[in-house]
């Protein structure tokens, strides 16, 4: 069997982008991806679209940013594992290349989510999960889920308010350092536990901003990546999972199922495990998220999530440092784009090439950690400089 | 600063959908009654919330009802603050999610109860309710 390298990677600005359209805004991540890897696109044999879609007017994303960067006639098509819908396009494109379909395969995640008001694009995301018994009688937001997880997990481990504030200020603290994040200031753990209430006792400051961004990478099979680069992230572990639509179904409230069992997966393929990870990227869409993912995937025991933030032990010189891309929270979280920005990420940090945030790279291995919806998806994979 | 220039599309698009409860409705008729019941499989006594027609478990598809009762506890809980576009009417509104004996847990309102107030295991009682539109639905308050 062939090993699949990233040998290419594209990152747009995140943020409100109300400069670009969808395919302008795929576009500028695609074009970095093909420079960066140095293919030419009629060797790209399947180009597959993570978006999850709805708030944008095109309803066919895959083939409209197709056709504006050029890519009409490869393989494509749309992914949609809702905020985990970029790892599952990074996926579905190594898999393409490790069945022989192709030798180089591209994964583009992006979202365009301003182009609705805000109060509509949080109908559009409370809706995912069960329509018909959580929303229709109930409006459950995307925060409101995340708060059923939050207050469960105070409850039972005396997580509180303020080490959710403690993640809110560790993101903005690396956002600052990222010039392609939607927010880029650092923020005062005051400011972040006075923000306003938004699904309590989650705040402002503990989620995720609604923002427009796209990310590219390119894949290419063993052969393939030898050709085309010096410094290949090969993707050494992909573990996947999912749980149920209804979060009344459930076994419990303070972890995500489908986050452990995707992360058992990833290092048993990868024949590594959690304390050989140098620096990962975790699924922060709300503080809370962050801490749960910690546990889920084995850098701490369960419950002890809250801990590892407060004695900065994810910060940069930590035991693990997780997002110093300033996650989901400060560097902003365009759905379908997040979890290419993710491989993105891991891939810089492994190259040695991600400037003032540079994780210190010891085993040479990265993970990513995403997830859709409420733990509804979720994708862990693992990366790797040899 | 200034908005950038964008084409505002004329097209709106309203969506409203007809959800098929053909094999559920029982559900809905029970509860204008009072009643709180879901589906149990005949065949392996699997018990569903929501309710189904086909079992997720053995996959057979020969149901009967149950009535839960009304007896629930609290297992957790948020107060949504900002809402979907959908229920700006309604202003801020707790959801709990509680567990019925056996183990059934189900996600509703809880009235009566600000989530900052309310604890993990209180006791809770779910209710039928009507909106002015005749349609019914469900909640939970304090047992």
């Amino acid at each position: 069997m062939t090993r699949v390298a990233v040998v290419g990677i594209g990152h747009s600005r995140f943020g409100r982008r109300t400069d670009v359209n969808i395919g302008e805004l795929a576009f500028e991540s695609i074009k970095q991806a093909i420079d960066d890897a140095g293919v030419e696109r009629r060797d790209i044999g399947n180009v597959v679209v993570g978006s999850a879609g709805g708030w944008y007017e095109e309803s066919l994303p895959a083939v409209v940013v197709g056709e504006y960067a050029g890519l009409s006639g490869a393989g494509t098509m749309r992914v949609e594992a809702a905020c985990a819908s970029g790892s599952a396009a990074v996926k579905a494109a190594y898999n393409s290349i490790l069945s022989g379909e192709t030798e180089v395969a591209m994964a583009v995640g992006v979202e365009k989510m301003t182009e609705v008001d805000s109060p509509t694009s949080v109908e559009l995301i409370g809706r995912a999960g069960s329509y018909t018994w959580e929303f229709e009688n109930y409006g459950m937001t995307f925060p409101a889920y995340y708060a059923l997880y939050a207050v469960a997990h105070m409850n039972q481990f005396g997580t509180t308010q303020e080490d959710l504030a403690r993640v809110s200020v560790k993101a903005h603290r690396y956002g600052a350092s990222n010039p392609l994040a939607h927010f880029q200031k650092e923020i005062t753990l005051e400011k972040a536990m006075g923000s306003q209430m938004v699904a309590w006792p989650l705040k402002l400051y503990d989620a995720c901003p609604l923002s427009d961004g796209s990310a590219t990478v390119v894949l290419a099979s063993e052969e393939a990546a030898k050709k085309l680069t010096d410094t290949p992230v090969w993707i050494r572990g992909v573990g996947y999972s999912s749980d149920t639509a209804n979060l009344s179904r459930r076994g419990n409230y303070v972890g995500l199922r489908a986050a452990v069992e995707a992360a058992a997966r990833a290092y048993a393929m990868a024949k590594v495990s959690p304390g050989d990870i140098d620096v990962a990227t975790a699924h922060d869409c709300f503080t809370i998220a962050e801490l749960m993912a910690y546990e889920d995937l084995g850098f701490c025991k369960k419950g002890e999530g809250a801990k590892m933030v407060r004695e900065g032990e994810t910060e940069l010189g930590g035991r693990i440092p997780v997002n110093l891309d300033g996650g989901l929270k400060a560097k902003g979280h365009p759905i379908g784009a997040t979890g290419v920005s993710m491989a993105v990420e891991i891939t810089k940090q492994l190259r040695g090439e991600a400037g003032r945030r540079q994780a210190q790279i010891k085993k040479g291995l990265g993970l990513t950690h995403n997830i859709g919806g409420t733990g509804h998806y979720a994708y862990v994979t693992v990366y790797s400089r040899d | 600063m200034s908005e950038a220039p964008a084409l505002h599309s004329r097209r709106p698009l309203t969506l409203r959908f007809d959800i098929p409860i053909s094999r559920t409705h029982e559900f809905w008729d029970s509860l204008r009654t009072g009643r709180f019941v879901t589906t149990k499989c005949s065949k392996c006594g699997n018990v569903s919330f929501p309710p189904q027609s086909d079992c997720s478990r053995c996959m057979g598809s020969e149901f009967h009802w149950v009535d839960l009762g009304q007896g629930a506890t609290l297992v957790t809980y948020t107060q949504v603050m900002t809402v979907p576009a959908s229920f700006s009417a309604e202003g801020s509104y707790t959801v709990a999610i509680a567990e019925f004996r056996g183990g059934v847990k189900v996600l509703a309102w809880l009235e009566g109860v600000r989530a900052e107030d309310a604890t993990p295991g209180m006791k809770l009682k779910v209710e039928a309710r009507t909106r002015s539109d005749g349609s019914p639905y469900y909640v939970f308050v304090p047992a």
